[in-house]
């Protein structure tokens, strides 16, 4: 009987070990990414009242910092800045969490000044344990600008600077302020954030994705200059309705007639136009596989190194090839086709860029207590979306847009802007209005996306020209003067 | 080791429990109080009494179970005082009458030596499935003695002394009355059993009607599932019986058919019940239902990670934000504040139990005793496997408690007459 008995002990460390194999895995091997994972509450909970490093704009803009108690000797955090950066900044709450920068860089802005062991042993070996601090590349001005420019709307305004991809602007609207979160009725506001109308808390800018509408018809446009499949001057059958091959559904231009004169129009003209018919027949022509290529250059598809994890925009290349109707849909950027704000910000910034896209990132430096710089973030490049040539003819067609066509509302006086609108399906009727683009066209300095979710208004007025264009050309306005 | 270093041991322990209540009031207030004292001494009283008992009334049996046990509860202590001081002073009171109860089955047990467990197996079989079933008496009769559902489960009984209400959790005692009546059922029948099968190629399966029991065991794990949603025990006892009819034949069939079965109830379980699929989600991806199912799971997980190698020291760590810290999730309640030092003590502390009661199976020869000493320790091995495979992921979480850690009275006295029982056994056996 000892036998049998011995097999199930046997079973039984067995299993014991498992246990221990499995504790391993997540007090060692995922210690840290478990700590600092941002629904974990305890790392901002052993925090609470501790000093944190500062989070400055580059003009000393102070968007986050810890004020001292004189009575209690403990530190509260303020945020001056409030709701336009409360996405972007984030929070620090002892109840909640941290998000945005505030989580991102936790390990950075902590005071090591709290006596583990650990930390006086890094105290003896001469480690500074003062918190450090981050600073940021997004302008105040332009940041607050968007904010208020948006007022009632729901949406985002991304702005990259084309060249280092450094942020000028994250916004998200509706906002909120941080500093709800802070106390110790923290718990009972985040409740309410989260059942408000609008869902302040989510981050449309660089969290959420949305149909990227007619402004796709960049990436397409791309792909087609860069294969050699259509030049601006190629010339396409104009039909009132493309009929979708092998199936009964039809493609339609948004004032429901002709592209050109009915017989046939260029790339230009159905650029600058906007027009969906000849975009459905362009992308069919080109085939999934090539439109992939150089979205997946421009950052679909991949996971993009942010300052946080953001989603993956999405090009289905695979389940597209062998669906030509529904690769047409996807041509003028509706169906499953998917992006978000930044991304799309991203677009725009490559064609700026001579066709090179560049990783976005938010925060230039990590300064200590002293100021002295600790780590210096590198511009890094994702490499090349397009040929030189594809860029430059690709920004006279976007130019031509602002000029005469639907984007004409995101002109400068003075300034020579580039852009592509767009007007996604949004839900229950309602359309998300797009624009993105970039200025000046000589030397870009900004390269932006301007998205708003369901749009109130409806028909023309509810489209990516009339809604999103001028605010896109206010925040060049705005950039440009300061 | 003899019983002086036994005893020595058993102090030390307890200082360790103590220790631990001190730094925790250390943390929380800066002082230490009256409470690390009180824990010393009660700790001493409980366990002074166990091993009293043991020198009179087992004198032969093994010194190595007490001090293990002393450390486990210890650590379980500390970390419950620091959860609720208020829980950890009814736990103090539990623990003074789980000593006692221990110490009064030994005492019992030396006039009759556990044969006579073996005896009335029938009649231990029958107060067991009373035990079980107390839970199902209605909530609302004049009778003193009323069951009680929490949480959705019906497994508590509530005792009304007029005075005082005391609430029990019956099938920790019936889980051992289980163990005892298996083990002699299958001494007795354990020739039958074992020869009584077919080969079918490398598989002994067993003749049908040798099955008979096996199916009554099912139905009768089915029963509490379904009756008292009882996930755990359930469980537990099936499990129990199954290796414990593995151990008794030696055939693997009852394994795989075992298995089998555990699987199949466990897969209709999913579909029929909302309790149970509500588990199954939480356990395959508590982070992607953070908000409800997975959120105990993902705090607890989030206890251990933050917890890290050293953990954030007693008092110092958040495992409040765990639901049921205290019982279900004690050992990430441990694990955050001690770290993976603390945890990787708990489990070489169990394993060290484990293999002092497998021991004294081992060492024994007469079949009944060997049967109930392994069975004995099989279900206290697949108690801590569930529990705290549940808290780690590895099974789906069936809410039982952790043998000495947890808090809970009626497992505390429960498993304390467990280890009294395999002390029992290993004095009998060391003749």
């Amino acid at each position: 009987m000892n036998g049998p008995i011995r097999r199930v002990a046997l079973g039984v460390f067995f299993c014991m070990s498992l246990l221990l194999v499995a504790v391993t895995w997540y007090q060692v091997v995922r210690a840290d990414e478990l700590r600092d994972d941002p629904r974990n509450p305890r790392p901002a909970l052993s925090e609470r009242g501790k000093e944190r490093g500062l989070i400055v704009a580059m003009d000393g803009t102070v968007l986050a910092r810890s004020v001292e108690d004189p009575e209690t000797r403990s530190f509260v955090r303020e945020y001056p800045e409030g709701q336009a950066f409360a996405h972007l900044v984030g929070y620090s709450s002892f109840l909640i969490g941290n998000s945005g920068l505030e989580a991102a860089y936790a390990g950075d802005l902590r005071s090591r000044r709290d006596l583990t062991i650990s930390d006086l042993v890094a105290a003896i070996l001469g480690t500074d344990l003062r918190p450090k601090s981050i600073e940021v590349t997004a302008d105040p001005e332009l940041q607050r600008a968007a904010q208020s420019i948006l007022g009632g709307n729901r949406g985002a305004v991304v702005a990259l600077d084309p060249s280092t991809g450094a942020v000028l602007a994250s916004v998200s609207n509706p906002s909120f302020d941080p500093e709800l979160l802070l106390g110790d009725d923290a718990a009972n506001q985040w409740e309410m954030l989260l059942t408000e109308d609008g869902e302040p808390t989510r981050d449309r800018a660089t969290l959420e994705l949305y149909a990227p509408g007619s402004t796709f018809k960049t990436v397409v446009s791309a792909a087609a200059l860069d294969t050699g499949t259509a030049g601006p001057g190629s010339t396409f059958d104009d039909p009132v309705e493309f009929q979708l091959p092998g199936s009964d559904a039809t493609i339609s231009n948004a004032w429901r007639g002709t592209c050109n004169d009915g017989n046939s129009a260029t790339m230009l003209q159905a650029f600058v136009r906007s027009c969906n018919t000849i975009f459905a027949d362009l992308a069919i022509q080109l085939g999934a596989a090539d439109i992939g290529i150089t979205a997946e250059a421009l950052g679909f598809n991949q996971d993009i190194e942010y300052e946080w994890e953001v989603p993956e925009s999405v090009w289905n290349t695979a389940e597209l090839a062998n669906d030509p109707a529904a690769l047409g849909q996807s041509g003028i950027g509706e169906r499953d086709v998917r992006a978000t704000p930044l991304q799309m910000a991203m677009v725009a910034a490559a064609v700026a860029n001579d066709g090179v896209a560049v990783r976005p990132y938010a925060v230039r430096r990590i300064f200590d207590a002293d100021g002295e710089t600790v780590e210096e973030t590198e511009v890094s490049e994702l490499g090349r979306a397009m040929t030189s040539e594809t860029a430059v003819t690709l920004t006279q067609m976007m130019e031509r847009v602002v000029t005469e066509g639907t984007g004409t509302r995101a002109a400068v006086p003075g300034v020579r802007v580039a852009g592509k609108t767009g007007t996604a399906t949004g839900t229950g009727g309602f359309s998300n209005p797009w624009f993105i683009g970039f200025a000046p066209v000589d030397d870009p300095s900004i390269a932006i996306a301007v998205f708003i979710e369901g749009s109130a208004a409806s028909g023309e007025s509810a489209g990516g020209g009339s809604v999103a264009a001028p605010i896109a050309s206010e925040l060049i306005q705005v950039w440009l003067a300061s | 080791m003899g019983r002086t270093s036994e005893g020595a041991t058993i102090v030390a322990a307890s200082f360790l429990a103590a220790f631990g209540v001190a730094l925790v009031n250390f943390a929380q207030g800066g002082s230490v109080d009256a409470q690390t004292g009180l824990t010393f001494l009660v700790f001493l009283l409980t366990f002074g009494t166990l091993y009293a008992a043991v020198r009179a009334f087992a004198p032969r049996a093994t010194p190595l179970l007490i001090p293990p046990v002393v450390a486990l509860v210890g650590l379980g202590f500390f970390e419950i005082y620091r959860l609720s001081p208020e829980l950890a002073g009814l736990q103090r009171w539990w623990m003074v009458i789980a000593a006692g109860v221990a110490s009064v089955v030994l005492l019992l047990l030396s006039k009759a030596t556990t044969s006579v467990l073996r005896r009335y197996r029938n009649l231990i079989l029958i107060v067991t499935v009373g035990l079980l079933l107390l839970p199902n008496l209605p909530s609302g009769w004049g009778f003193p003695l009323k069951g009680l559902e929490v949480n959705g489960s019906r497994l508590w009984i509530v005792l009304d002394l007029g005075f005082t209400e005391m609430q029990f959790q019956p099938a920790e005692l019936a889980k051992l009355g289980m163990v005892i009546f298996f083990a002699a059922y299958l001494a007795d029948h354990q020739k039958a059993l074992r020869e009584a099968h077919r080969r079918i190629g490398p598989i002994r399966l067993p003749e049908p009607r040798q099955l008979i029991p096996l199916v009554l065991a099912w139905g009768g794990s089915l029963f509490i599932l379904v009756w008292q949603r009882d996930l755990g025990a359930s469980l537990l006892m099936f499990a129990g019986f199954v290796l414990l009819l593995y151990a008794a034949t030696g055939a693997t069939g009852y394994l795989v058919a075992g298995g089998l079965m555990t699987l199949t109830g466990a897969a209709a379980a999913t579909v029929l019940f909302d309790h149970v699929q509500r588990r199954i989600t939480a356990w395959i991806a508590p982070f992607e239902h953070y908000q409800d199912e997975g959120f105990q799971i993902a705090q607890g997980i989030f206890a251990l990670g933050t917890g890290s190698l050293s953990g954030a020291g007693p008092g110092l760590g958040r495992p409040d934000l765990i639901p049921n810290a205290s019982t279900d999730f004690i050992f990430a309640a441990v694990g955050e504040e001690i770290g993976f030092a603390g945890t990787v003590a708990v489990l070489a502390i169990y394993a060290l139990v484990v293999s002092v009661g497998l021991g004294i199976s081992f060492r024994s020869r007469d079949t009944f005793r060997k049967l109930l000493a392994a069975g004995l320790t099989f279900v206290m091995a697949v108690q801590v496997f569930l529990i705290i495979g549940g808290v780690l992921r590895i099974v789906p979480l069936t809410g039982i408690t952790l043998p000495f850690m947890s808090y809970g009275g009626s497992a505390l006295v429960g498993n304390m007459v467990l280890i009294a029982l395999l002390l029992r056994i290993s004095h009998e056996e060391a003749a």
